[in-house]
Protein backbone atom coordinates (compact mmCIF):
# COMPACT_ATOMS: atom_id res chain seq x y z
CA UNK A 1 0.00 0.00 0.00
CA UNK A 2 0.76 3.51 -0.39
CA UNK A 3 1.32 6.04 2.03
CA UNK A 4 -2.07 7.58 0.77
CA UNK A 5 -3.83 4.76 0.76
CA UNK A 6 -3.08 3.85 4.53
CA UNK A 7 -3.61 7.82 5.26
CA UNK A 8 -6.85 7.05 3.57
CA UNK A 9 -7.95 4.14 5.60
CA UNK A 10 -6.29 5.70 9.32
CA UNK A 11 -8.41 8.68 8.74
CA UNK A 12 -11.86 6.98 7.77
CA UNK A 13 -11.35 4.47 11.27
CA UNK A 14 -10.20 7.33 12.83
CA UNK A 15 -12.98 9.58 11.51
CA UNK A 16 -15.49 7.06 12.36
CA UNK A 17 -14.72 6.36 16.12
CA UNK A 18 -14.74 9.63 17.01
CA UNK A 19 -17.79 10.15 15.10
CA UNK A 20 -16.78 12.76 12.50
CA UNK A 21 -16.22 13.99 9.03
CA UNK A 22 -13.03 12.45 7.43
CA UNK A 23 -12.82 16.27 6.09
CA UNK A 24 -12.34 17.37 9.90
CA UNK A 25 -9.30 15.07 10.69
CA UNK A 26 -5.58 16.17 10.04
CA UNK A 27 -2.85 14.64 10.49
CA UNK A 28 -1.65 16.91 12.66
CA UNK A 29 -4.25 15.96 15.20
CA UNK A 30 -3.09 14.59 18.70
CA UNK A 31 -5.40 11.92 19.78
CA UNK A 32 -6.08 12.75 23.52
CA UNK A 33 -5.53 16.58 22.91
CA UNK A 34 -7.60 17.54 19.61
CA UNK A 35 -9.63 14.67 19.47
CA UNK A 36 -10.87 13.70 23.46
CA UNK A 37 -9.46 10.45 23.43
CA UNK A 38 -9.18 8.49 26.51
CA UNK A 39 -7.02 5.76 27.43
CA UNK A 40 -9.64 3.23 26.34
CA UNK A 41 -10.84 5.11 23.36
CA UNK A 42 -7.47 5.14 22.14
CA UNK A 43 -7.31 1.12 22.80
CA UNK A 44 -10.24 1.01 20.79
CA UNK A 45 -8.98 3.18 18.21
CA UNK A 46 -5.67 0.88 17.88
CA UNK A 47 -7.87 -2.29 17.73
CA UNK A 48 -10.29 -0.57 14.98
CA UNK A 49 -6.76 0.40 12.83
CA UNK A 50 -5.62 -3.51 13.37
CA UNK A 51 -8.98 -5.00 12.10
CA UNK A 52 -8.85 -2.40 9.09
CA UNK A 53 -5.32 -3.50 8.32
CA UNK A 54 -5.85 -7.07 9.44
CA UNK A 55 -2.71 -6.56 11.85
CA UNK A 56 -2.33 -7.45 15.00
CA UNK A 57 0.59 -5.21 16.71
CA UNK A 58 2.59 -4.71 19.74
CA UNK A 59 0.62 -3.00 22.25
CA UNK A 60 3.32 -0.49 23.96
CA UNK A 61 4.37 0.60 20.46
CA UNK A 62 1.04 1.25 18.71
CA UNK A 63 0.10 2.78 22.49
CA UNK A 64 2.96 5.64 21.86
CA UNK A 65 1.80 7.18 18.82
CA UNK A 66 0.24 9.99 19.62
CA UNK A 67 -1.15 12.13 16.31
CA UNK A 68 -3.01 11.08 13.20
CA UNK A 69 0.49 10.76 11.03
CA UNK A 70 1.71 9.23 13.27
CA UNK A 71 -0.85 6.81 12.82
CA UNK A 72 -0.25 6.29 9.37
CA UNK A 73 3.55 5.84 9.82
CA UNK A 74 3.36 3.55 12.08
CA UNK A 75 0.94 1.39 9.82
CA UNK A 76 2.83 1.68 6.87
CA UNK A 77 6.12 0.96 8.10
CA UNK A 78 4.59 -2.10 9.59
CA UNK A 79 3.18 -2.88 5.81
CA UNK A 80 6.22 -2.56 4.03
CA UNK B 1 24.30 13.91 57.13
CA UNK B 2 25.69 10.68 55.84
CA UNK B 3 26.16 11.50 52.09
CA UNK B 4 23.83 8.80 49.14
CA UNK B 5 24.62 9.53 45.65
CA UNK B 6 22.28 7.33 43.26
CA UNK B 7 23.47 4.47 41.66
CA UNK B 8 22.17 4.19 37.94
CA UNK B 9 22.50 0.86 37.85
CA UNK B 10 21.56 -1.05 33.86
CA UNK B 11 19.77 -3.75 35.73
CA UNK B 12 17.10 -3.91 38.27
CA UNK B 13 18.36 -5.09 41.75
CA UNK B 14 15.26 -6.80 43.33
CA UNK B 15 16.73 -7.75 46.45
CA UNK B 16 16.05 -11.73 45.53
CA UNK B 17 18.15 -12.87 48.59
CA UNK B 18 15.60 -11.28 51.39
CA UNK B 19 13.02 -11.84 48.35
CA UNK B 20 13.31 -14.95 46.71
CA UNK B 21 9.82 -15.49 45.05
CA UNK B 22 9.96 -18.63 45.24
CA UNK B 23 9.80 -18.83 48.77
CA UNK B 24 7.91 -16.33 51.32
CA UNK B 25 10.37 -13.28 52.22
CA UNK B 26 12.81 -14.09 54.68
CA UNK B 27 13.40 -12.67 57.67
CA UNK B 28 16.43 -11.97 57.96
CA UNK B 29 18.38 -9.78 61.16
CA UNK B 30 21.45 -8.13 61.46
CA UNK B 31 22.46 -8.15 65.07
CA UNK B 32 21.50 -9.54 68.38
CA UNK B 33 18.17 -7.45 70.33
CA UNK B 34 19.06 -5.71 73.60
CA UNK B 35 16.48 -5.62 76.55
CA UNK B 36 16.81 -4.17 80.08
CA UNK B 37 16.35 -6.29 82.96
CA UNK B 38 16.69 -5.44 86.30
CA UNK B 39 18.71 -2.71 85.24
CA UNK B 40 20.95 -4.52 83.24
CA UNK B 41 21.36 -5.15 79.54
CA UNK B 42 20.33 -8.42 78.13
CA UNK B 43 20.89 -9.71 74.82
CA UNK B 44 18.57 -12.00 72.41
CA UNK B 45 20.27 -13.65 68.90
CA UNK B 46 17.39 -13.33 67.21
CA UNK B 47 19.65 -16.07 64.75
CA UNK B 48 19.16 -18.46 66.85
CA UNK B 49 15.91 -19.55 65.49
CA UNK B 50 17.46 -20.90 62.48
CA UNK B 51 19.14 -23.26 64.53
CA UNK B 52 16.88 -23.51 67.43
CA UNK B 53 13.85 -26.43 67.04
CA UNK B 54 11.08 -23.76 67.01
CA UNK B 55 7.42 -25.44 65.89
CA UNK B 56 4.24 -25.03 65.82
CA UNK B 57 1.28 -26.66 68.14
CA UNK B 58 -2.25 -26.60 67.28
CA UNK B 59 -5.41 -26.01 69.40
CA UNK B 60 -8.05 -25.93 66.61
CA UNK B 61 -9.90 -28.93 68.05
CA UNK B 62 -9.88 -26.69 71.91
CA UNK B 63 -9.24 -23.30 71.80
CA UNK B 64 -10.65 -23.33 68.21
CA UNK B 65 -13.17 -24.84 68.90
CA UNK B 66 -14.64 -22.42 72.12
CA UNK B 67 -15.34 -19.90 69.64
CA UNK B 68 -17.50 -21.46 66.88
CA UNK B 69 -19.96 -24.19 66.51
CA UNK B 70 -18.75 -27.51 66.88
CA UNK B 71 -16.88 -29.39 64.37
CA UNK B 72 -18.64 -32.46 63.55
CA UNK B 73 -16.01 -36.17 63.91
CA UNK B 74 -15.79 -35.84 60.14
CA UNK B 75 -14.64 -32.28 60.04
CA UNK B 76 -12.01 -32.86 62.70
CA UNK B 77 -10.23 -36.20 61.40
CA UNK B 78 -9.92 -34.45 57.94
CA UNK B 79 -8.16 -31.28 59.07
CA UNK B 80 -6.24 -33.20 61.37
CA UNK B 81 -4.90 -35.27 58.12
CA UNK B 82 -4.34 -32.04 56.39
CA UNK B 83 -2.41 -30.52 59.56
CA UNK B 84 -0.29 -33.11 59.22
CA UNK B 85 0.37 -33.31 55.91
CA UNK B 86 0.60 -28.84 55.93
CA UNK B 87 3.10 -29.32 58.82
CA UNK B 88 5.42 -32.43 56.72
CA UNK B 89 7.39 -35.19 58.08
CA UNK B 90 9.82 -33.54 60.59
CA UNK B 91 6.52 -32.26 62.45
CA UNK B 92 6.82 -28.57 61.91
CA UNK B 93 3.14 -28.97 63.71
CA UNK B 94 4.66 -31.24 66.26
CA UNK B 95 0.88 -31.74 68.53
CA UNK B 96 -2.25 -30.80 68.64
CA UNK B 97 -5.01 -31.18 71.79
CA UNK B 98 -8.04 -32.13 72.23
CA UNK B 99 -10.89 -31.79 74.44
CA UNK B 100 -11.44 -35.27 76.63
CA UNK B 101 -14.68 -34.64 78.06
CA UNK B 102 -17.55 -35.84 75.48
CA UNK B 103 -17.78 -39.28 74.22
CA UNK B 104 -17.23 -37.52 70.57
CA UNK B 105 -14.19 -35.95 72.33
CA UNK B 106 -13.19 -39.27 72.70
CA UNK B 107 -14.14 -40.96 69.60
CA UNK B 108 -12.85 -38.12 67.52
CA UNK B 109 -9.18 -39.05 69.20
CA UNK B 110 -9.40 -42.26 68.64
CA UNK B 111 -10.87 -41.73 64.63
CA UNK B 112 -7.21 -39.47 64.81
CA UNK B 113 -5.09 -42.02 66.17
CA UNK B 114 -6.41 -44.65 63.79
CA UNK B 115 -5.11 -42.73 60.48
CA UNK B 116 -1.46 -43.73 62.31
CA UNK B 117 0.61 -40.28 61.62
CA UNK B 118 3.61 -39.76 63.11
CA UNK B 119 2.55 -35.59 63.45
CA UNK B 120 0.77 -33.97 64.94
CA UNK B 121 0.80 -36.09 68.45
CA UNK B 122 -2.65 -35.92 69.70
CA UNK B 123 -2.53 -34.03 73.35
CA UNK B 124 -5.18 -33.28 75.68
CA UNK B 125 -6.67 -30.49 78.22
CA UNK B 126 -8.14 -30.57 81.24
CA UNK B 127 -8.58 -28.32 84.12
CA UNK B 128 -6.29 -28.56 86.80
CA UNK B 129 -8.50 -31.05 89.07
CA UNK B 130 -6.99 -34.58 89.99
CA UNK B 131 -10.68 -36.80 89.05
CA UNK B 132 -10.00 -35.48 84.85
CA UNK B 133 -6.52 -37.37 84.69
CA UNK B 134 -8.94 -40.66 84.89
CA UNK B 135 -9.80 -39.59 80.90
CA UNK B 136 -6.37 -38.99 80.19
CA UNK B 137 -5.17 -42.43 81.39
CA UNK B 138 -8.51 -43.63 79.36
CA UNK B 139 -7.53 -42.38 76.43
CA UNK B 140 -3.42 -42.99 76.58
CA UNK B 141 -2.70 -39.79 75.93
CA UNK B 142 1.00 -38.83 76.82
CA UNK B 143 0.93 -35.35 77.65
CA UNK B 144 -1.72 -33.05 78.11
CA UNK B 145 -2.31 -29.37 79.30
CA UNK B 146 -4.06 -28.51 82.30
CA UNK B 147 -5.62 -24.80 83.56
CA UNK B 148 -3.58 -23.57 85.90
CA UNK B 149 -4.22 -20.11 85.81
CA UNK B 150 -1.45 -17.61 87.41
CA UNK B 151 -2.91 -14.15 87.64
CA UNK B 152 -5.25 -12.93 91.13
CA UNK B 153 -7.84 -11.93 88.82
CA UNK B 154 -8.28 -15.52 88.35
CA UNK B 155 -7.17 -16.89 91.16
CA UNK B 156 -8.81 -14.61 93.67
CA UNK B 157 -11.88 -13.74 91.62
CA UNK B 158 -13.34 -16.74 89.56
CA UNK B 159 -11.14 -19.51 92.01
CA UNK B 160 -12.13 -17.54 95.08
CA UNK B 161 -8.72 -19.27 96.17
CA UNK B 162 -5.54 -17.44 97.88
CA UNK B 163 -2.11 -17.70 95.90
CA UNK B 164 -1.07 -20.64 98.25
CA UNK B 165 -4.10 -22.91 97.94
CA UNK B 166 -3.97 -22.40 94.40
CA UNK B 167 -0.70 -23.78 93.79
CA UNK B 168 -0.95 -26.31 96.04
CA UNK B 169 -3.98 -27.50 93.89
CA UNK B 170 -1.78 -26.95 90.59
CA UNK B 171 1.11 -28.89 92.23
CA UNK B 172 -1.41 -31.74 93.22
CA UNK B 173 -2.39 -32.36 90.14
CA UNK B 174 1.28 -31.97 88.58
CA UNK B 175 2.27 -34.92 90.77
CA UNK B 176 -0.79 -36.69 89.71
CA UNK B 177 0.41 -36.70 86.28
CA UNK B 178 3.46 -37.66 86.50
CA UNK B 179 2.19 -40.89 89.25
CA UNK B 180 -0.13 -41.30 86.17
CA UNK B 181 3.12 -41.26 83.75
CA UNK B 182 1.43 -38.34 82.04
CA UNK B 183 3.87 -35.11 81.12
CA UNK B 184 2.03 -32.25 82.51
CA UNK B 185 1.89 -29.10 80.13
CA UNK B 186 1.05 -26.11 82.74
CA UNK B 187 -1.41 -23.45 80.86
CA UNK B 188 -0.60 -20.24 82.89
CA UNK B 189 -3.84 -18.57 81.90
CA UNK B 190 -3.86 -15.15 81.97
CA UNK B 191 0.25 -14.69 82.63
CA UNK B 192 0.36 -11.36 80.62
CA UNK B 193 -2.01 -9.81 84.18
CA UNK B 194 0.34 -12.12 86.82
CA UNK B 195 2.34 -10.71 90.11
CA UNK B 196 5.11 -12.81 88.26
CA UNK B 197 7.61 -12.49 90.84
CA UNK B 198 4.87 -13.16 93.35
CA UNK B 199 3.01 -16.07 91.97
CA UNK B 200 4.42 -17.22 88.69
CA UNK B 201 7.81 -17.50 89.25
CA UNK B 202 7.97 -19.44 92.71
CA UNK B 203 5.31 -21.47 91.09
CA UNK B 204 7.51 -22.60 88.00
CA UNK B 205 10.60 -22.84 89.88
CA UNK B 206 8.70 -25.26 92.20
CA UNK B 207 7.38 -26.82 88.78
CA UNK B 208 11.33 -27.41 88.06
CA UNK B 209 11.89 -29.06 91.44
CA UNK B 210 9.23 -31.56 90.91
CA UNK B 211 10.56 -31.85 87.37
CA UNK B 212 14.73 -32.73 88.73
CA UNK B 213 12.60 -35.96 89.70
CA UNK B 214 11.10 -37.27 86.33
CA UNK B 215 12.93 -38.75 83.06
CA UNK B 216 13.44 -36.02 80.33
CA UNK B 217 10.17 -36.84 78.54
CA UNK B 218 7.92 -35.92 81.53
CA UNK B 219 9.33 -32.69 82.83
CA UNK B 220 6.12 -29.92 83.20
CA UNK B 221 6.10 -27.98 80.05
CA UNK B 222 4.95 -24.47 80.50
CA UNK B 223 2.62 -22.87 78.45
CA UNK B 224 2.36 -18.77 78.16
CA UNK B 225 -1.14 -17.97 77.77
CA UNK B 226 -1.54 -14.88 76.90
CA UNK B 227 -5.10 -14.85 77.94
CA UNK B 228 -6.54 -11.43 77.23
CA UNK B 229 -3.74 -10.30 74.27
CA UNK B 230 -1.79 -8.04 76.64
CA UNK B 231 1.97 -9.15 75.71
CA UNK B 232 3.75 -6.59 74.30
CA UNK B 233 6.80 -7.75 71.88
CA UNK B 234 8.51 -4.44 71.88
CA UNK B 235 11.86 -4.41 73.58
CA UNK B 236 12.19 -2.95 76.87
CA UNK B 237 7.73 -2.91 77.61
CA UNK B 238 7.49 -3.51 81.27
CA UNK B 239 6.65 -6.33 83.11
CA UNK B 240 4.09 -8.36 82.88
CA UNK B 241 3.47 -7.66 79.67
CA UNK B 242 6.61 -7.72 78.08
CA UNK B 243 7.08 -10.91 76.01
CA UNK B 244 10.88 -10.87 76.14
CA UNK B 245 11.16 -10.49 80.12
CA UNK B 246 8.95 -13.26 80.54
CA UNK B 247 10.80 -15.45 78.14
CA UNK B 248 14.45 -14.40 79.44
CA UNK B 249 13.52 -14.84 83.35
CA UNK B 250 11.39 -18.38 82.54
CA UNK B 251 14.79 -19.51 81.35
CA UNK B 252 17.33 -17.82 83.21
CA UNK B 253 15.98 -17.28 86.69
CA UNK B 254 13.44 -20.48 86.42
CA UNK B 255 15.69 -22.68 84.33
CA UNK B 256 12.85 -23.76 82.25
CA UNK B 257 14.67 -24.82 78.96
CA UNK B 258 13.12 -23.45 75.42
CA UNK B 259 11.81 -27.05 74.02
CA UNK B 260 9.79 -26.86 77.18
CA UNK B 261 8.24 -23.02 76.97
CA UNK B 262 5.24 -22.51 74.93
CA UNK B 263 3.18 -19.19 73.78
CA UNK B 264 -0.44 -18.76 73.28
CA UNK B 265 -1.87 -15.85 72.69
CA UNK B 266 -5.01 -13.83 71.64
CA UNK B 267 -5.76 -10.92 69.10
CA UNK B 268 -7.45 -8.29 71.06
CA UNK B 269 -5.10 -5.78 70.22
CA UNK B 270 -4.22 -7.09 67.03
CA UNK B 271 -0.55 -8.03 68.26
CA UNK B 272 -1.67 -12.36 68.08
CA UNK B 273 0.61 -13.11 65.00
CA UNK B 274 3.39 -10.89 65.79
CA UNK B 275 3.82 -11.55 69.53
CA UNK B 276 3.81 -15.51 68.76
CA UNK B 277 6.43 -15.10 66.34
CA UNK B 278 8.30 -12.82 68.92
CA UNK B 279 8.35 -15.17 71.32
CA UNK B 280 9.73 -18.02 69.16
CA UNK B 281 12.76 -15.24 68.48
CA UNK B 282 13.03 -14.47 72.00
CA UNK B 283 13.49 -17.89 73.17
CA UNK B 284 10.85 -20.37 73.13
CA UNK B 285 10.20 -23.24 70.79
CA UNK B 286 6.29 -23.78 70.76
CA UNK B 287 3.85 -21.62 69.10
CA UNK B 288 0.64 -22.46 69.96
CA UNK B 289 -2.13 -21.90 66.86
CA UNK B 290 -5.35 -22.45 65.57
CA UNK B 291 -6.82 -22.88 61.76
CA UNK B 292 -7.00 -19.88 60.85
CA UNK B 293 -7.15 -17.85 63.86
CA UNK B 294 -10.28 -18.95 65.08
CA UNK B 295 -10.69 -19.04 68.65
CA UNK B 296 -11.98 -17.24 71.83
CA UNK B 297 -13.52 -13.99 71.42
CA UNK B 298 -10.57 -12.35 68.86
CA UNK B 299 -8.93 -15.69 68.49
CA UNK B 300 -5.85 -17.04 68.53
CA UNK B 301 -2.53 -17.10 66.53
CA UNK B 302 -3.32 -18.55 62.51
CA UNK B 303 -1.38 -21.64 62.37
CA UNK B 304 -1.31 -21.11 58.58
CA UNK B 305 0.18 -18.10 59.37
CA UNK B 306 2.85 -19.46 61.53
CA UNK B 307 3.43 -22.02 59.53
CA UNK B 308 4.58 -19.24 56.82
CA UNK B 309 6.30 -17.38 59.50
CA UNK B 310 8.87 -20.07 59.97
CA UNK B 311 9.73 -20.89 56.59
CA UNK B 312 10.41 -16.84 56.60
CA UNK B 313 12.37 -17.44 59.53
CA UNK B 314 14.11 -20.82 58.71
CA UNK B 315 15.20 -19.69 55.02
CA UNK B 316 13.27 -22.77 53.81
CA UNK B 317 10.20 -25.50 53.52
CA UNK B 318 11.96 -27.78 55.83
CA UNK B 319 9.14 -30.69 54.50
CA UNK B 320 6.53 -28.02 54.94
CA UNK B 321 3.57 -28.62 52.30
CA UNK B 322 2.28 -24.68 51.95
CA UNK B 323 -0.51 -25.85 49.01
CA UNK B 324 -2.59 -27.91 52.24
CA UNK B 325 -3.18 -24.32 53.39
CA UNK B 326 -5.32 -23.46 50.43
CA UNK B 327 -6.86 -26.78 50.69
CA UNK B 328 -7.61 -26.34 53.99
CA UNK B 329 -9.22 -23.30 53.09
CA UNK B 330 -11.74 -24.67 50.82
CA UNK B 331 -12.47 -27.34 53.28
CA UNK B 332 -13.77 -24.76 55.30
CA UNK B 333 -16.23 -22.78 52.96
CA UNK B 334 -17.00 -25.55 51.05
CA UNK B 335 -17.92 -28.80 53.81
CA UNK B 336 -17.69 -26.53 56.80
CA UNK B 337 -19.32 -23.73 55.35
CA UNK B 338 -17.65 -21.23 57.00
CA UNK B 339 -16.86 -18.38 55.64
CA UNK B 340 -13.27 -16.75 55.78
CA UNK B 341 -13.12 -12.84 55.00
CA UNK B 342 -12.23 -12.18 51.44
CA UNK B 343 -9.04 -9.81 52.71
CA UNK B 344 -7.66 -12.45 55.30
CA UNK B 345 -4.00 -13.29 54.36
CA UNK B 346 -2.58 -16.09 52.48
CA UNK B 347 -6.59 -17.89 52.02
CA UNK B 348 -8.90 -14.84 51.76
CA UNK B 349 -10.56 -15.19 48.06
CA UNK B 350 -8.84 -11.56 47.38
CA UNK B 351 -5.75 -11.66 49.53
CA UNK B 352 -3.63 -11.75 46.13
CA UNK B 353 -6.45 -10.25 43.61
CA UNK B 354 -5.84 -6.64 43.04
CA UNK B 355 -8.36 -4.56 41.99
CA UNK B 356 -6.50 -0.78 40.56
CA UNK B 357 -6.38 -0.64 37.10
CA UNK B 358 -2.60 0.75 37.64
CA UNK B 359 -1.72 -2.24 39.72
CA UNK B 360 -3.33 -4.62 37.73
CA UNK B 361 -1.07 -3.23 34.56
CA UNK B 362 1.92 -3.51 37.30
CA UNK B 363 1.12 -7.21 37.44
CA UNK B 364 0.07 -8.28 33.88
CA UNK B 365 3.98 -6.76 33.28
CA UNK B 366 6.03 -8.29 36.30
CA UNK B 367 3.49 -10.68 38.43
CA UNK B 368 6.18 -10.13 41.39
CA UNK B 369 5.62 -6.32 41.41
CA UNK B 370 2.01 -6.87 42.90
CA UNK B 371 2.23 -10.45 44.00
CA UNK B 372 3.85 -11.23 47.46
CA UNK B 373 5.43 -14.63 46.77
CA UNK B 374 4.96 -17.15 44.11
CA UNK B 375 1.55 -18.08 45.43
CA UNK B 376 0.54 -20.09 42.51
CA UNK B 377 3.30 -22.57 43.20
CA UNK B 378 3.60 -21.86 46.99
CA UNK B 379 -0.53 -22.10 47.77
CA UNK B 380 -1.95 -22.95 44.38
CA UNK B 381 -3.54 -19.62 44.11
CA UNK B 382 -2.75 -17.40 40.65
CA UNK B 383 -2.50 -13.71 41.90
CA UNK B 384 -6.04 -12.04 39.91
CA UNK B 385 -7.93 -8.93 39.46
CA UNK B 386 -11.38 -7.95 40.18
CA UNK B 387 -12.95 -6.19 37.78
CA UNK B 388 -14.27 -3.08 38.56
CA UNK B 389 -14.44 0.36 36.86
CA UNK B 390 -10.93 0.71 38.61
CA UNK B 391 -9.58 -1.77 37.16
CA UNK B 392 -8.66 -0.54 33.80
CA UNK B 393 -7.99 -2.48 30.56
CA UNK B 394 -5.04 -4.12 31.59
CA UNK B 395 -6.87 -5.76 34.73
CA UNK B 396 -9.63 -7.07 32.54
CA UNK B 397 -6.68 -8.29 29.57
CA UNK B 398 -5.01 -9.91 32.95
CA UNK B 399 -8.55 -11.31 33.78
CA UNK B 400 -9.00 -12.89 30.21
CA UNK B 401 -5.62 -14.35 29.81
CA UNK B 402 -5.91 -16.07 33.58
CA UNK B 403 -9.28 -16.98 32.13
CA UNK B 404 -8.36 -18.66 29.28
CA UNK B 405 -5.19 -20.31 30.57
CA UNK B 406 -2.67 -18.22 27.92
CA UNK B 407 1.15 -17.67 28.18
CA UNK B 408 3.43 -15.73 26.15
CA UNK B 409 3.09 -14.61 23.78
CA UNK B 410 -0.08 -16.02 22.84
CA UNK B 411 -2.03 -13.75 25.70
CA UNK B 412 -3.73 -11.36 24.42
CA UNK B 413 -3.38 -7.64 23.93
CA UNK B 414 -5.65 -4.57 25.75
CA UNK B 415 -6.54 -4.17 21.92
CA UNK B 416 -8.16 -7.68 21.89
CA UNK B 417 -10.32 -7.09 24.83
CA UNK B 418 -10.93 -3.50 24.44
CA UNK B 419 -14.98 -4.39 23.51
CA UNK B 420 -14.81 -6.15 26.93
CA UNK B 421 -13.52 -3.37 28.79
CA UNK B 422 -16.15 -0.71 26.72
CA UNK B 423 -19.09 -3.36 28.25
CA UNK B 424 -17.60 -2.33 31.68
CA UNK B 425 -17.44 0.92 31.82
CA UNK B 426 -20.68 1.22 30.29
CA UNK B 427 -22.40 -0.86 33.19
CA UNK B 428 -20.97 1.86 35.76
CA UNK B 429 -21.62 5.28 33.51
CA UNK B 430 -24.42 4.46 31.92
CA UNK B 431 -26.32 1.98 34.22
CA UNK B 432 -25.47 3.43 37.20
CA UNK B 433 -23.70 0.11 38.56
CA UNK B 434 -22.46 -0.16 42.11
CA UNK B 435 -20.34 -3.82 42.69
CA UNK B 436 -17.75 -5.85 41.33
CA UNK B 437 -18.32 -7.18 37.95
CA UNK B 438 -18.83 -10.99 38.69
CA UNK B 439 -16.50 -14.01 37.05
CA UNK B 440 -19.80 -15.65 35.52
CA UNK B 441 -20.30 -12.17 33.61
CA UNK B 442 -16.62 -11.86 32.75
CA UNK B 443 -16.93 -15.33 31.03
CA UNK B 444 -20.64 -14.70 29.01
CA UNK B 445 -18.24 -11.59 27.55
CA UNK B 446 -15.45 -13.55 26.53
CA UNK B 447 -18.11 -15.82 25.22
CA UNK B 448 -19.62 -12.83 23.43
CA UNK B 449 -16.86 -11.13 22.49
CA UNK B 450 -13.89 -13.42 21.95
CA UNK B 451 -15.81 -16.39 21.09
CA UNK B 452 -13.10 -18.11 18.80
CA UNK B 453 -11.04 -18.03 22.04
CA UNK B 454 -13.60 -19.14 24.36
CA UNK B 455 -14.11 -22.11 22.38
CA UNK B 456 -10.30 -22.65 21.83
CA UNK B 457 -8.97 -22.46 25.61
CA UNK B 458 -12.03 -22.01 27.71
CA UNK B 459 -11.65 -23.45 30.89
CA UNK B 460 -13.45 -26.46 31.55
Amino acid sequence: MTREEVAARVVGVTAQQFAMKTSDIKESDQFTVDLGADSLKSIELVAAYEEAFGLSVKEEEALKVQDVGGAIDFFFRLLQ
Amino acid sequence: MKPYELQDVPTPNLLEDTFPYSLPPLIKFEGKIKETIDGKEVEFDPNEVRTRDIHITDTTFRDGQQARPPYKREHMVTLFEMMSRLGGPKGVIRQSEFFLYTKNDRDTIDACRALNLKYPEITGWIRANKGDFRLVKEMGLKETGMLTSSSDYHIFHKQKQTRKEAMQQYIEVVEAAFEAGVRPRCHLEDITRADLPGFVFPFVQKLERLSEQVPQHMKVKIRLCDTMGFGLSYPNAAEPRSIPKMIWRLRNECGVSADRLEWHGHNDFHKVHINGASSWIYGLNALNGTLFGFGERTGNPPLEGAVIEYVALKGGLNGVNLPVITEMAEYYERVIGTTLASNYPFVGKDFNTTRAGIHAGGLRKFEQIYNIFDTTALLNRPPRVAITDKSGTDGVALWVNDFLGLQGEERLTVMKVARIQRWVMDQYEKEGRMSSITDQEMEEQVKTCLPEYYQAHRKN
